[in-house]
């Protein structure tokens, strides 16, 4: 329902967005991850008609957008937009959930049997009466939520919805975007610098970094396969070994490094510069070397052990740097010390080559 | 200190007495001076939200202009009202001279730059995101500037109350295009500048009191309404389910 | 609650906007209760239209116009509007054509008035005296000396230090002021040198009440009309010096129907009723009760 063709935006001097082509078909959740300053807010304004691109098409249900400004307002009333840090009226929170069906010129009981139910869906019911600027950001945020569902737009545009949020109110609002799109047919577009939020709503994502869609694909593809070093380094992939393709043998290639081999599988030629992208956690660590299946076995000191929640993230020093990501459980079972020289393995199958 | 308490009780005696004659100037006052602030806030403030809203060549300009106005003696108006509505003068064949009616249109010129800058002031401490928070939702421009007046009403209010402070205890004005005409066009200021030159102290002072004492009631009922619409706001929201 | 004052709000501005429109706004004659003593017993009549008079304020000051004001409406049943300013201003509305009759008291104003066709008569009603009051001490010793000597012993003695002699003119182009300016004349003075010569003479550009009021408040001389200072005798502490009553200081009242007036009937009904024989009466014995002696006295018919 959505299409966008050579966008290109500039702020003075600066461009921001680049050649950015884009589809959203009707329905689906699409989520367009980067680090922050890589454009995600420029282009939702622009997508949303908050602003005029500097270049560039955008398409809704097929009909170009143009300048007009009767058109503008016409689709802007079709779609509805929540900001990173939402601003909320000075006024009840009822109020500001009405907002949207009183400028359509809705009243009456139907629009409170809306706007209640919009409240109870968001988790704030009894909150109608509380002045909105004394909420939490949590509140806030489910406010504003509830603001732009209430007049059922065909397509709901969030910008960073959790970024200023707790883990508790991040989770709490993760689980109403899944409900709303559940409930409804609502087509969402979403931004958000947490690859593992992108992963947990998308259907499909597309990664923005500098300003240009590097690479667009449902959340599997993007995490386990990114195209490029930028990608890969983005969506977590810890650990890119470089190297050259020394041999192919129907598809399974080794990768020669620095004094190590790595067995991998790709299509691509012997004697491409490739990095070998392999995930923290598909690196498994043993005091032994025997205990494991996999054909990529290597030998490492631990330089680095980080405890987080029920995780442990585990340096080691293979000759070259491994960051293996285990459970807490299992680095207390094996009793793990700085210091340590222990084997960490991993499958030809968890390795991701990209071109180097 | 002995004629200020002499005054005051003057002041009360003349209210509660029922002097016919005090009530009559006071009701004048009130009438002229809420008319011009009436007047002056539907015109004044939608300007405000005008200029404020839109960029074009010299905009900063004229917001200079508008805040120098806030000290443009009331004489000076008074005397360019005259020359207008005199019947010498371009809109002679009116007629109003010395009347009540060229009173309000006089205060309506001296409160407007206060009640137009004031507003711009008001608008420009709102936040832009409100407006596109509105522009977000699907408002149009006219809608979009609605939310943000609503937003800074407290500021636009005191935009008006401030009018209506200048229109109300202004002389200068009030005597060059009223002529201070007993029964007809002396309001409570020209009434104690009169008596004030007759020597009458405490009458004067006693009228000022009352001219203060109006104020306060026009400034605590127009707060009053204020707060009545957000006490209502909350109660009647309450969930009925 | 929010409808009842929004109800309020709403009839309040209605209320004011209605009481804008000139039709809904003529005012009904009332009695004239003032805010000070006098009091006269008139029931309020059917309004009829307006009649504005540009008057001197020594006329106004004295209360006499407050006087005639309520009779003249219900003989009338018209609205008659005051403005109280200096001749000057009166002279200067009537030119422009805002009001419809002057009283006025500067004889040659009056004549130019005439020969620029902005009247067609003067007719004289009442005439006081002027009178040159002072503090009772009498620092520059004038008293009872003739009046252009009694200014020639005021300038010289007012340019001495420490004299204590202070003098306050009207300096508002009035009547009162253009006759000070004669005395000045005919003392051999130039008044642009008047006005430089020195701190002692101060302009007040006020009425006569205020300009009493505010010799009151210096103890200094003035001029006034014997009608305005004694009604404001009681207030001051001030005492009429040379108080001659010849053709020098002889102050004539005369009222002039402007010629642009849009209301010439209702004008000259006030013509009429100023040099009306019960109001000539009237006039002559106006605060004769409360002051002990006359303000005005009659002169309608006489060539003054």
């Amino acid at each position: 329902m959505l299409k966008v063709e050579r966008l290109h935006h500039s702020y003075g001097k600066a461009e921001i967005l680049k050649n950015i082509d884009l589809g959203v078909e009707r329905g689906e959740v699409f989520v367009t991850i980067g680090p922050t300053g890589s454009g995600k807010t420029t282009l939702l304004r622009l997508l949303g008609l908050l602003e005029r691109p500097t270049s560039g098409h955008i398409y809704f249900d097929g009909h170009l957008v143009n300048n007009s400004e009767r058109q503008r307002l016409e689709i802007r009333r079709r779609l509805a937009m929540v900001s990173q840090k939402p601003a909320v009226f000075n006024a009840s929170v009822f109020d500001n959930v009405a907002y949207g069906l009183k400028i359509r010129k809705e009243n009456g009981a139907s629009l409170r049997h809306k706007v209640m139910n919009a409240l109870e869906t968001v988790g704030l019911s009894g909150y109608e009466g509380r002045d909105a600027r004394t909420l939490s950001g949590g509140e806030t945020q489910r406010v504003a939520l509830a603001r732009a569902m209430v007049i059922e737009p065909e397509l709901l545009l969030l910008d960073e919805p959790t970024a200023n949020l707790d883990p508790v109110s991040t989770s709490h609002i993760e689980k109403l975007v899944t409900e709303i799109i559940k409930k409804s047919d609502m087509t969402v577009l979403m931004s958000t610098h947490d690859m593992f939020q992108g992963q947990r709503l998308a259907h499909r994502m597309g990664v923005l970094i500098g300003g240009e869609i590097l690479q667009t694909g449902d959340p599997r593809e993007i995490f386990s396969l990114p195209q490029s070093r930028k990608i890969a380094e983005f969506v977590g992939v810890e650990n890119m070994l470089g190297g050259v393709i020394a041999s192919n043998t129907e598809g399974i290639v080794d990768i020669k490094l620095d004094g190590a081999v790595v067995e991998a599988i790709s299509n691509l030629r012997v004697g491409e510069q490739v990095y070998a992208c392999v995930r923290p956690e598909e690196i498994t660590l043993a005091r032994t070397k025997e205990s494991t299946s996999a054909r990529n076995t290597f030998n490492g000191e631990i330089t680095r052990i980080v405890l987080f929640g029920p995780l442990a993230r585990v340096e080691l020093d293979c000759g070259f740097l491994l960051v293996a990501l285990i459970t807490k459980r299992s680095a207390e079972e094996m009793n793990l010390q700085i210091g340590n020289r222990i084997y960490a393995s991993f499958k030809a199958t968890g390795v991701h080559v990209i071109k180097g | 200190m002995h004629a200020i308490a002499d005054a005051f009780v003057l002041a009360v005696k003349m209210i509660f007495t029922g002097n016919p004659e005090v009530y009559s100037i006071t009701a004048r006052t009130l009438e002229i001076s809420i008319s011009s602030t009436v007047i002056g806030a539907l015109l004044f403030v939608p300007l405000g939200c005008l200029i404020y809203f839109n960029n074009f060549r010299g905009k900063r300009l004229l917001i200079c202009i508008i805040q120098t106005c806030y000290s443009l003696p009331t004489v000076f108006v008074g005397l360019l009202v005259f020359l207008v509505f005199s019947r010498a003068g371009p809109l002679g064949i009116f007629g109003i001279m010395f009347t009540p009616q060229v009173m309000v249109i006089g205060q309506v010129v001296l409160i407007g730059p206060i009640v137009t800058g004031l507003t711009i002031s008001a608008l420009s401490g709102v936040s832009p995101a409100i407006r596109e928070t509105a522009i977000s939702l699907g408002a149009s421009r006219l809608q979009s500037v609605w939310a943000v007046l609503k937003e800074a009403r407290f500021a636009v209010l005191t935009a008006i109350m401030v009018g209506f402070g200048r229109a109300i205890s202004e002389v200068g004005l009030a005597l060059m295009v009223g002529g201070n005409i007993r029964g007809y066009t002396r309001v409570l200021t020209t009434a104690i500048s009169l008596e004030t030159g007759k020597g009458e102290v405490a009458l004067s002072l006693a009228l000022g009191f009352i001219l203060v004492a109006l104020a306060l009631i026009v400034t605590v009922l127009a707060n009053r309404f204020l707060k009545v619409k957000e006490a209502d706001v909350a109660q009647s929201r309450a969930p009925t389910s | 609650m929010k409808k009842i004052l929004m109800l309020l709000l709403t009839l309040a501005m209605l209320l004011s906007l209605v009481s804008v429109l000139p039709a809904c706004n003529e005012e009904t004659i009332t009695p004239s209760p003032t805010l000070s003593p006098t009091t006269t017993d008139v029931p309020p009549l059917k309004p009829v239209g307006r009649l504005t008079v540009a008057t001197t304020t020594s006329l106004y000051d004295t209360g006499l116009w407050g006087y005639l004001e309520p009779m003249f409406e219900q003989k009338y049943g018209v609205n008659l509007n005051i403005i109280s300013v200096g001749s000057g201003k009166a002279f200067q509305y009537g030119k422009t054509g805002d009001v419809d009759v002057l009283t006025v008291h500067e004889p040659k104003a009056e004549q130019d008035f005439l020969a620029g066709n902005y009247s067609s008569a003067r007719v004289p009603f009442a005439y006081n005296y002027f009178v040159i009051v002072g503090p009772p001490s009498d620092p520059a010793g004038i008293k009872d000396m003739a009046p252009v000597d009694a200014f020639k012993k005021l300038i010289t003695m007012g340019n001495v230090t420490g004299s204590q002699v202070k003098f306050v003119s009207r300096g508002d182009g009035s009547g009162t002021h253009a006759a000070e300016q004669r005395l000045w004349a005919a003392a051999g003075y130039q008044y642009a040198d008047v006005e430089k010569s020195g701190s002692w003479y101060i302009e007040a550009g006020a009425g006569m009440g205020p300009t009493l009021v505010m010799a009151n408040e210096k103890q200094a001389y003035t001029l006034s009309d014997m009608g305005t200072f004694i009604s404001y005798k009681t207030k001051l502490n001030l005492t009429a010096l040379v108080n001659q009553q010849n053709e020098t200081l002889r102050n004539v009242y005369c009222v002039m129907v402007v010629n642009s007036t849009k209301n010439k009937t209702m004008a000259n009904n006030l013509v009429t009723f100023l040099t009306s024989p019960e109001i000539q009466d009237l006039m002559g014995k106006y605060g004769v009760a409360e002051y002990g002696t006359q303000l005005f006295t009659p002169c309608a018919g006489q060539n003054l």
